[in-house]
């Protein structure tokens, strides 16, 4: 299992690439559990790791991750996104954020937030995140770390 | 039809024609003096009056002035009646009213049967909250899974009185004993067992919480469900932690091995497997108990047919079996439990039954066997033991003390001859009334 001290909370290198892709793929198909409209695609995987690569070479994005023993068991990706219409302006969105489940309840998920809050503090006024409604463990850790509800996100299909 | 066969008919052929002849298991009985109608004004209205203003000031005191200390529902949905599945609130009573006549007769307690006209979780955890004031105690019986985790665990954050779910906590404290013993007889010490439980429902996932709490590392424990060994990294984790916390648990916690596949890579190498998981035989083969340890163990207690025979297990290798049938040696039995449980927590009023007053109780049932001398066939005391009643009622009053979890305040020695007592009572009330005529003989 291992203690929480012994995890280091650092920067996305290039070649942590293929952990990452599984660790984002684990989370996308736990998203199927809230709604069909998360069912993933069958080629996820190439889709994932261009999604990563563009975002590793992106000044727009940043992924951080915690790495235990030289292992991947925990990710964040955040994007820089400018609210053109508000104030404050400059938004860091968290769109990804994953911990392995045997290393969860060492409050690493609060460590890889409060990463990507110190790295982007010069950059942004404000962090959002998203997920899908239903899940509701993401609503409390949200909640818990002091984030508040600001947007919703509806859809209804529309072919029959 | 062979012998054997006939015999295993006969109690079905029996329940059917004694069921209409008594047309019930249980009544309620007096147990207060009428010698004249004059006794009803104490009794009833204008006296009684005195005792209701009496408890309006202080509403504990109803424990001293009514039967309340000594009552249990017995709250069903009929979702999960034996095995025979989802068959309706009114076809599961005569579960319900077995149950009761189970809880008298062993453990002196009156049970009544109650069974609900919702399958909902939220509206069954109302009506039961609202039962509070009447009983001393809630046991929940034969409610499907994952449901009845989750009303056992909000039940027993909302009530005042002990909530029991016995294929959880019952089957669990017995199986524990079984543990104990088995363990202990066999030579290994219980904190370094492998133990494979095979079925991840309510009995085997609490069964692998006593264990935890008994001291068993929880990485020694490996769990197999209908889709393999549970580990951490499983690719459904995920999922399970929105569909079955309590399983989700479970996975992250044990399996240090990171043992992967099926029940035959589960069982290589362990000493103990406990099986509560689907009627066999040959849910277990034989070459799979013969690749766990030297002097291993196995509880196979699926009903009505273990998931392996055990003298298949006997000729695998295996040097203790258990199971939960009557007619094999080592049964497995909840009617060990809950009825000195709840005897033990009724008579000290308890508020709740915790898993250390069940862990006491485990220990205890181990002990009375121990003393009685341990062997391959007797791990576990049989009810005719029926000392092991007042003994386990003992030990969790005593616990329920020590925890802060009672109204009141016992010695060791009062609770033992109160729960022997009251117990005895109820088995000699019913001797009586047989002698009597009262419960007149079985039809021919």
């Amino acid at each position: 299992m291992g203690s929480a001290q012994d995890i280091e909370i650092r920067d996305a290198k290039p070649e942590d690439i293929n952990s990452i892709v599984e660790l984002v793929i684990r989370l996308k198909r736990l998203n199927e559990e809230f709604d069909p409209l998360f069912k993933t695609r069958d080629d996820i995987a190439i889709h994932t790791k261009k999604y990563i690569e563009s975002a590793l070479g992106s000044e727009e994005s940043v992924i951080i991750v915690a790495e235990r023993k030289g292992k991947v068991v925990g990710v964040v990706k955040a994007d820089i996104v400018d609210r053109i219409f508000y104030e404050p302006r400059i938004e860091g969105r968290i769109k990804e954020l994953y911990v392995l489940p045997e290393f969860r309840r060492k409050e690493l998920g609060k460590r890889l937030v409060n990463a990507v809050i110190d790295k982007l503090k010069n950059r942004v006024d404000i962090i959002t995140a998203e997920f899908p409604t239903l899940n509701e463990i993401a609503v409390r850790f949200y909640n818990t770390l002091g984030f508040r509800c600001i947007m919703s996100n509806y859809a209804i299909e529309a072919r029959e | 039809m062979t012998y054997l066969e006939e015999r295993a008919s006969r109690p079905a052929i029996l329940a059917m024609k004694y069921h209409p002849f008594y047309k019930g298991k249980i009544q309620t009985a007096l147990k207060c003096p009428v010698s004249s109608y004059d006794d009803f004004a104490i009794w009833y209205t204008p006296g009684v009056a005195e005792p209701c203003k009496a408890i309006q000031k202080n509403v504990d005191l109803v424990f001293e002035y009514t039967n309340r200390a000594n009552t249990v529902a017995i709250v069903t949905d009929g979702t999960r009646i034996l095995g025979l599945g989802d068959i309706g609130p009114e076809a599961g009573l005569p579960v319900m009213e077995g149950k009761a006549l189970l809880f008298k007769y062993l453990g002196g307690v009156d049970a009544f049967p109650i069974a609900l006209a919702t399958k909902d979780a939220e509206k069954i955890i109302e009506v039961v909250k609202a039962l509070e004031p009447s009983f001393g105690g809630i046991n929940l019986e034969d409610i499907e899974k994952p449901k009845c985790f989750y009303i056992l665990e909000r039940l027993r954050q909302e009530m005042r009185i002990p909530v029991w779910h016995d294929d959880q906590q019952g089957t669990a404290t017995v199986t524990v004993a079984a543990f104990i013993n088995a363990v202990k007889y066999v030579g290994k010490r219980f904190n370094d067992v492998i133990v494979t439980l095979i079925g991840a429902g309510a009995a085997n996932i609490a069964i692998a919480r006593l264990l935890i709490a008994y001291g068993v590392p929880p990485g020694n424990l490996r769990l197999v469900d209908s889709k393999g060994v549970l580990h951490a990294e499983r690719d459904d984790i995920d999922k399970l932690q929105f569909q079955d916390k309590w399983k989700y648990e479970m996975a992250l916690k044990t399996n240090k091995d990171r043992i992967v596949g099926g029940i035959p890579e589960a069982l290589k190498g362990a000493d103990v497997c406990i099986a509560m998981s689907k009627p066999g035989p040959g849910v277990i083969k034989k070459e799979w108990i013969t690749a766990m340890a030297d002097n291993s163990i196995v509880f196979a207690c699926a009903n009505p047919i273990p998931e392996i025979w055990p003298w298949e297990a006997k000729e695998a290798g295996a040097k203790i079996v258990a199971t939960g049938r009557s007619d094999f040696p080592n049964q497995v039995n909840n009617s060990l439990g809950f009825p000195g449980i709840f005897r033990g927590a009724l008579d000290v009023r308890a508020y709740t039954i915790t898993d250390e007053m069940c862990l006491a109780a485990a220990v205890e049932l181990a002990r009375v066997a121990e003393e009685k001398g341990l062997s391959e066939e007797y791990i576990l005391p049989t009810m005719e033991d029926w000392e092991v009643y007042p003994r386990e009622a003992t030990v969790v009053a005593m616990k329920a003390i020590d925890q802060g979890v009672a109204r009141i305040k016992k010695s060791r020695n009062e609770v033992y001859e109160e729960a022997y007592k009251k117990i005895k009572a109820a088995r000699d009330q019913t001797k009586l009334l047989m002698e009597k005529g009262f419960i007149p003989p079985p039809p021919e």
